[in-house]
């Protein structure tokens, strides 16, 4: 059940659209009862109870507006103030003329306060409302009519629906405050990736560039730098986020993921768009391919990623500068059936559609040529 | 000249430079400061950091090159900003390098600029064989619309380029010489630079813009 104080800024116009009810259903009851005093029992105590019908509607539209006073002492004290005119009416009225059916003294007005609980508490709360006034309001009735019971039904699916719209209201108010929040938090992050990009990744790159050349301890700490500076630029830069939803993505978003500095991507500069699920299977299987360069030529091998596009075809090379496959050993591991992870990469691209090369000859490297079709 | 917004970064590659042999003419942390002295200063290289504080790596460039036809840019850029390299080629600079390449690369990188050639690494051969396929994806079939092609030699050289593999190494195993693999590689540099030239012109005679003041 909503809480009070989070009633905010989305509810001021159901207040407003309430007051403005209380008081049109205010002069509908002083016209009622001008209409027909001259039938009252007592018509000189038809007087204090239109003086309390205006005060409190003039006190709840003052009220309700204010923030601080919206509690249960509140809602408590609109309730009970209806329910004293409802029950006072037999006494004004008469009994003979209620029962031939005369509007009580708080007729239409008495939906106010079922609104008022709605707003505040939502469905459950204008249901209980609309229950209590309609219990009054059949008890001052010693017969119940068809237009009574049409009335009391109004109410509570007014007190229900009320209800149900005032809860939106404050789940859109909070929803609207977490996108608030968020956007900026996104800021805040930019505004940090700015200031990473231009202090501290310019003092690793210096670290890294000034030590390389030197031995030992300080040559292992210019790697580190240079790791984490790669590893840093990863994290700041974010291209991905936005582009990762909906059905494409941009397979160099993927493949920004496997740069450090010993791995180089090359890649266009506009996004290279492919299904989500065949850009993934191309992403794993250039992993699978990074894994096989360290496999086989070394933890430190360089290696290297040429991602391309042309009508209708995109092409992913991954080579590196280790030892190389003599020729025919290639041939021979495959009808042995040991090729491993290049069989696993041509499973993978086959699956789609695609072909596979692997290009290689003794000390120039080896390189994987994955090509894909793409339908456009 | 060296032109870097960072401070450590300036004084580290004027060290670098001066260490070498190389005179330092100048330094400057800003776009709008740089191609002011520069005139004074006829630097015959200038190192230059592609994100400044006040003006883009572009417009560095261009008012460099307007300053002094001759001048040669060598482009320093810390992080991916693809576009911005691509642009930066495309307005003239000659050359390219990652901030975190060693400082022997970086003399080397610096030596070839001075002495005319292009620079490139892996990943602007990329970026440039992605921009050609833009541009052939966007002009059609049509080969009269001005929109610069590369033959399939300078493709393959590019390639070769963009995989990591060494002048020499293309040079071997395209069996072409050296000079040959680095002109061509030059050409679709110049290519594209003159082509930026030419859309640049079309750009402003459609605006209006070339009308004598």
């Amino acid at each position: 059940m909503a809480d009070e104080s989070t009633a905010g800024t989305f509810q001021v116009p159901l207040w407003r659209a309430i007051a403005v009810f209380r008081f049109a259903s205010m002069a509908y009851v002083v016209l009622m009862v001008a209409l027909n005093v001259t039938d009252y029992a007592r018509p000189l105590a038809a007087i204090p109870a239109l003086v309390v019908l205006v005060g409190w509607t003039a006190a709840a539209a003052y009220l309700y507006a204010r923030p601080a006073w919206l509690g249960w002492p509140l809602l408590g004290t609109d309730l009970a103030v209806t329910l004293v005119l409802l029950i006072a009416s037999p006494f004004v009225i008469g009994r003979t003329a209620i029962a031939d059916g005369a509007p009580s003294l708080a007729v239409a007005w008495e939906a106010g306060p079922v609104l008022a609980w709605a707003v505040s508490g939502g469905r459950r709360r204008g249901a209980i409302a609309a229950l209590i006034v309609g219990a009054a309001d059949v008890t001052v009735r010693p017969n119940l009519t068809p237009a009574s019971n049409t009335g009391l039904m109004l109410m509570l699916l007014a007190g229900v629906a009320v209800g149900h719209v005032a809860r939106l209201a404050v789940e859109s108010e909070q929803r609207l405050q977490q996108a608030v929040e968020l956007e900026a938090a996104t800021r805040e992050r930019e505004r940090l990736a700015r200031g990473i990009h231009d202090s501290v990744l310019q003092v690793l790159a210096l670290v890294q560039r000034r030590a390389a050349h030197l031995d030992g301890e300080a040559a292992e700490l210019a790697r580190l730098a240079g790791e984490q500076e790669a590893a840093l630029r990863a994290l700041v830069s974010g291209r991905a986020p936005r582009q990762r939803a909906g059905p494409e993505v941009d397979l160099r978003t993927i493949l920004d993921g496997y740069a450090s500095p010993l791995v180089s991507i090359a890649a266009p500069a506009t996004p290279v768009r492919l299904p989500a699920a065949t850009a993934h299977e191309v992403g794993s299987a250039v992993s699978a391919a990074l894994d096989n360069v360290i496999r086989h030529c070394g933890a430190d091998a360089r290696a290297w990623v040429l991602l391309e596009e042309e009508a209708g075809a995109v092409t992913v090379s991954v080579r590196d500068d280790g030892p190389g496959i003599p020729a025919g050993r290639l041939a021979e591991a495959a009808q042995q059936g040991r090729l491993g992870v290049a069989q696993s990469i041509q499973g993978r691209i086959a699956e789609m559609g695609g072909t596979v090369e692997i290009i290689s000859a003794p000390g120039e490297g080896t390189e994987v040529e994955l090509r894909l079709r793409v339908g456009r | 000249m060296v032109v870097d917004d960072h401070p450590m970064w300036r004084q580290g590659v004027a060290r670098d430079l001066a260490e070498a042999g190389y005179e330092v003419v100048a330094t400057s942390g800003e776009g709008v400061q740089a191609v002011r002295i520069a005139p004074a200063a006829r630097p015959d290289v200038v190192v230059l950091d592609l994100q400044l504080p006040d003006i883009s790596g572009v417009e560095v460039i261009r008012g460099l090159l307007a300053a002094l036809p001759e001048v040669r840019v060598l482009m320093l850029s810390a992080s991916g900003e693809e576009q911005s390299v691509l642009d930066a080629v495309k307005a003239g600079a000659t050359g390219y390098l990652v901030k975190s390449a060693g400082t022997e690369e970086f003399l080397e990188a610096v030596r070839r600029t001075a002495a005319g050639d292009a620079v490139f690494t892996p990943g602007l051969a990329g970026l440039v064989l992605g921009e050609y396929r833009r541009l052939a994806k966007s002009g059609g079939p049509a080969e009269d619309d001005g929109a610069p092609r590369l033959t399939d030699r300078e493709t393959e050289v590019l390639r070769l380029v963009a995989k990591g593999l060494s002048y020499k190494q293309i040079a071997a195993r395209l069996t072409l010489s050296h000079r040959t693999v680095q002109n061509h590689v030059q050409n679709t540099l110049g290519k594209l630079q003159l082509h930026n030239r030419v859309e640049l012109t079309r750009y402003a005679i459609e605006r209006g813009l070339d009308a004598p003041d």
